[in-house]
């Protein structure tokens, strides 16, 4: 199987020498192609920082993240961009989808920006509508569709472009729970058929059990890694609470 | 305590009210200065009809004032809105904090306090600084002489604009203290998430609504271009309306009927940010509809009484020289010596000069003897105004020559069968001119009494009486017999002060004289029937025509381009907000710095352009049609002042768009 992501070493620290927080703290990993990949972390574990540092919207203080077995880290500001553009794709919680555009545009748009070809982008954006269901509501405004066909229209947006993995920080954060399990069906499906690569943040036990592998993260450390392998996902749910339990992270799990 | 956080708050948002708070100084500064002019007349050697006019002038400029001061009243108010929305959420913290309304309006007030202080300083300090360079203008419009360098300083300016503005700064304050205490606490808080619900307007409808107010315009141009404006009547109402009305169709519809024509070409749509800022301009336009239509009739405003009104002043400036040929003139109709006439009443011309010519317009009996003979055949619309039907009035050769004399030129020779064309309007009237030309050019003979007469090769320009408008359009002078069976139309006398050696002040004791006499003999109709007019009279009166046409126009140009270059602004940079997540969007789906400045730039720049290109329009067919009007008064050089009000439209609006574009470019991408 194909590496698509190794993290090495990697820190970042804020703050000055006298007061000096280390949000990641050396951490290490690596993704394959096909992966469905989580990172589990309580508020302030640094799970957050860790994506955006692959996303490449932030910085890293020192180690060099790998995507397609090219160093992030050296890049410049103006081929970031680029490489943000074709060989990733975001999911964010609070969707971002620019409201002035309806959703045909909003997926389209990364298209347009990278200037493929008018004819070529519109039947992908009909492709990957219709893979995600999303085909009849794609001349509305993002204010008149539903919490999860937005995020549905924000995966498509994210998929679109062919990335060669796609970043979710708690894509599910927003949405009540049925629509979070249509989200999260379609992530799977995405996963199983396309063979997407997605790394999503969450500190939601529910969301994460769809994933194949979990990373939690701790203080800025990776503190466990679990394996769904071949058990049912209510199975690895029970594992991943467990696990949460022993980090003594959410509140509702302490008691 | 609260007095201090409006301190710091203004301190802190400075940048952000930088436009505004430069907006409302360059407000301040304009108007003490164009209220200040009578002031400056102590640097200046001006006649005693010159301070009359410049009297006139400031009685004018305090009337423009309060019209002025409305203006600025509502871009105050509206730009303290704006700002105040702008800071809805950090409102929403003081009361959450346990601060009152009315302590929140307390430190609201506070602050517009201290920027109408500082601005209406800081105005009033570039105001008096600048209105000592602007005398120099002044003196240079109203044609007189520096004495030499005073300080100027106008106490009653500087008073008007301490109490207008302060009128304004209070209206400022109980407005944003109103506003406040209509704000709910739930609404501030949330003042961030809140997101204005773009409303979608059918495409379709925009496309009818954006033919619809071309036609309006077409219309109301092709009919104010077939009737002139003339006159002030319903008809020319009617036409502005019209033409209003297109206007703000045109705004309500353009950018969505911009998107559906762009939209059917979809490889120009869907490329790079295109569909971005199509997007982002039909979403804001139809809120903002009103005030660019507004804006448009502004600046069309703006660009025709800047282009117009300086044009006056050449057709002024020229017709002054034309009509000044000697110091002092008077006139009386029919026959008899102006000169007995005066050493009857006591006044006795040679006191001023030691010589004078007086001479007479005749009227021949022969009624054939008409303007028409010369200019009947000259069908050009611009000369309709001259009457084929009325006399051609004779000057005798004799008296043309010693005229020029008088005015050191040589004379002309005619032989006993010969007469010359006279007009002293051709400067003014280029077509007059040209059909004067050809009309000697023809040696068509002009018949008097069943003579025929040769005319003279050459055409008689210079003037020959000092008057505010040369009025004798077109006589022939002829041999002096000629006369001999004519009747005195007028009679003339002219002369130059040569008695004393400056002639300037001679004219004005002549003219205190002529006042005393006037108020002495006020009774006796004969000596009312004199009218005469000085160089100084003339020159003052045409320079403070002059004077009034460009001061008002470019008072009133100015304060029309700076407010709405300052609502653009203020529109734009409390948008820049709200753009800011969008553009942060555009950003995580990977469009570079580059991409995303050139996007926010066509979106300003089309933000802007859109009034002006519309006004500008507008202009060229408003310019047109005052131009026709114009011209019945002389020629005007059309190219040179609209160029000098491109320029400083330029100037302007671009300072106000850059500022604009740095200011929105620092908030987004900070």
């Amino acid at each position: 199987m194909k590496e698509v992501l190794k993290v090495s070493n990697i820190e970042k620290y804020y703050g000055n020498k006298s007061n000096l927080t280390k949000a990641i703290d050396n951490v290490s990993f690596s993704v394959n192609e096909g992966e469905f990949v989580g990172i589990m972390g309580a508020s302030g574990s640094g799970k957050t920082t860790l994506l955006n540092c692959i996303s490449t919207i932030d910085t890293v203080t020192s180690g060099h993240i790998y995507i397609r077995d090219m160093d992030i880290t050296e890049m410049k500001s103006r081929d970031l961009a680029r490489f943000r553009r074709e060989e990733l794709g975001f999911v964010f919680q609070d969707f971002n989808l620019l409201d002035t555009l309806t959703g045909f545009e909003n997926i389209i748009l990364t298209l347009t920006i990278s200037g493929v070809n008018h004819k070529e982008a519109e039947k992908r954006v009909l492709d990957v509508a219709n893979k995600l269901d999303i085909a009849d509501i794609l001349s509305k405004y993002p204010y008149e569709m539903s919490g999860g066909q937005r995020q549905r229209v924000a995966a498509a947006r994210a998929i679109i472009s062919n990335p060669a993995m796609i970043l979710a920080d708690e894509p599910t954060g927003a949405l009540d729970s049925k629509s979070a399990r249509m989200l999260l069906e379609s992530f799977e499906n995405l996963n199983n058929k396309l063979k997407a690569t997605i790394l999503m943040v969450t500190h939601d036990a529910f969301t994460a059990s769809y994933c194949s592998r979990i990373l939690f993260i701790k203080d800025g450390r990776i503190f466990n890694e679990l394996i769904k392998g071949e058990s049912s996902r209510k199975e690895f749910f029970n594992k991943i609470i467990d696990v949460v339990t022993l980090l003594g992270g959410d509140a509702t799990n302490v008691f | 305590m609260f007095f201090k956080l409006s301190l710091k708050n203004v301190r802190k948002s400075f940048k952000n009210y930088a436009l505004y708070f430069l907006t409302l100084t360059f407000g301040v500064c304009i108007f003490y200065i164009f209220n200040s002019i009578e002031a400056q007349k102590a640097m200046m050697h001006i006649s005693e009809s010159t301070a009359q006019m410049m009297m006139t002038l400031t009685e004018l400029m305090g009337t423009i004032s309060v019209f002025v001061s409305i203006i600025l009243g509502f871009l105050i108010v509206y730009a303290n809105n704006f700002l105040i929305r702008r800071r809805k959420r950090e409102i929403g913290i003081y009361m959450i904090l346990g601060m009152e309304k009315g302590k929140v309006a307390k430190i609201l007030a506070a602050e517009t306090f201290i920027i109408g202080i500082l601005s209406l300083g800081a105005g009033l300090a570039a105001g008096v600084f600048l209105s000592q360079g602007l005398s120099v203008v002044t003196a240079k419009i109203f044609d007189v002489d520096m004495i030499g360098y005073k300080f100027i300083f106008s106490q009653e300016a500087f008073l008007k604009t301490i109490v207008y503005f302060g009128i304004i700064f209070l209206i400022v304050m109980a407005m944003s203290i109103i506003s406040v205490s209509k704000y709910k606490l739930i609404d501030l808080v949330n003042a961030d998430k809140q997101n204005e619900k773009p409303k979608i307007k059918n495409t379709w409808c925009s496309v009818i609504l954006f033919i619809l107010s071309i036609a309006c315009i077409g219309t109301a141009y092709k009919l104010v271009l077939k009737n002139g404006i003339k006159m002030f009547d319903k008809r020319l109402l009617f036409e502005i309306i019209l033409g209003s009305i297109g206007t703000f169709l045109f705004f309500a519809s353009l950018s969505g009927f911009f998107l559906k024509v762009i939209q059917s070409n979809k490889k120009l749509y869907l490329k790079g940010l295109n569909m971005f800022i199509l997007r982002q301009i039909n979403s804001r336009i139809n809120s903002a509809h009103i005030s660019m239509s507004l804006i448009c009739l502004m600046l069309f405003f703006t660009i025709g009484i800047l282009s117009t009104g300086l044009g006056m002043t050449d057709v002024m400036n020229k017709s002054y020289k034309e009509s000044t040929p000697y110091d002092v003139s008077f006139e009386k109709e029919g026959e008899g010596s102006i000169y007995e006439k005066f050493k009857e009443y006591g006044l006795d011309i040679y006191k001023y000069t030691d010589e004078y010519v007086e001479f007479s317009m005749y009227q021949h009996e022969d009624k054939n003897l008409t303007k028409g003979q010369i200019l009947k055949n000259f069908n050009d619309k611009k000369l309709e105004w001259i009457s084929d039907e009325s006399p051609l009035y004779l000057i005798k050769v004799s008296d043309y020559n010693k005229l020029m004399k008088l005015q050191g030129k040589d004379g002309i020779d005619l032989s006993q069968n010969q007469v010359a064309v006279f007009s002293d309007y051709t400067e003014a009237v280029p077509e007059l001119r040209a059909a004067l030309m050809e009309f000697i050019k023809m040696k068509h003979p002009i018949n008097i009494s069943k003579k025929d007469y040769e005319v003279y090769p050459k055409l008689l320009t210079d003037a020959v009486v000092t008057g505010p408008v040369s009025n004798i359009v077109v006589a022939i002078v002829v041999p002096d017999d000629v006369t001999y069976k004519s009747s005195v139309f007028n009679t003339m006398i002219s002369f130059n002060c040569n008695r004393s050696s400056n002639s300037f002040d001679a004219q004005d004791k002549l003219e205190k004289e002529l006042i005393s006499l006037d108020k002495k003999y006020n009774d006796k109709k004969d000596l009312m029937m004199i009218e005469g007019a000085t160089k100084n009279v003339v020159k003052s009166m045409l320079a403070g025509t002059n004077a009034i046409i460009a001061f008002v126009g470019i008072y009133l140009g100015l304060i029309f381009l700076i407010t709405s270059a300052a609502i653009l602004a203020l529109q734009q940079l409390s948008e820049a907000a709200d753009n800011r997540s969008r553009y942060n969007i555009l950003k995580k789906v990977g469009s570079d710095d580059k991409l995303i400045n050139r996007a926010l730039f066509k979106q300003i720049a089309i933000y802007f352009m859109m009034p002006l290109a519309l006004a500008c329009v507008h202009s060229v067919v408003g310019i047109k049609v005052a131009n026709d009007i114009v011209k019945t008064m002389g020629h005007i050089n059309a190219i040179g002042n609209i160029i000098i009000t491109a320029v400083l439209i330029l100037v302007v609006y671009g300072s106000y768009f850059t500022a604009t574009y740095f200011s929105s470019k620092r908030i987004i991408l900070k």
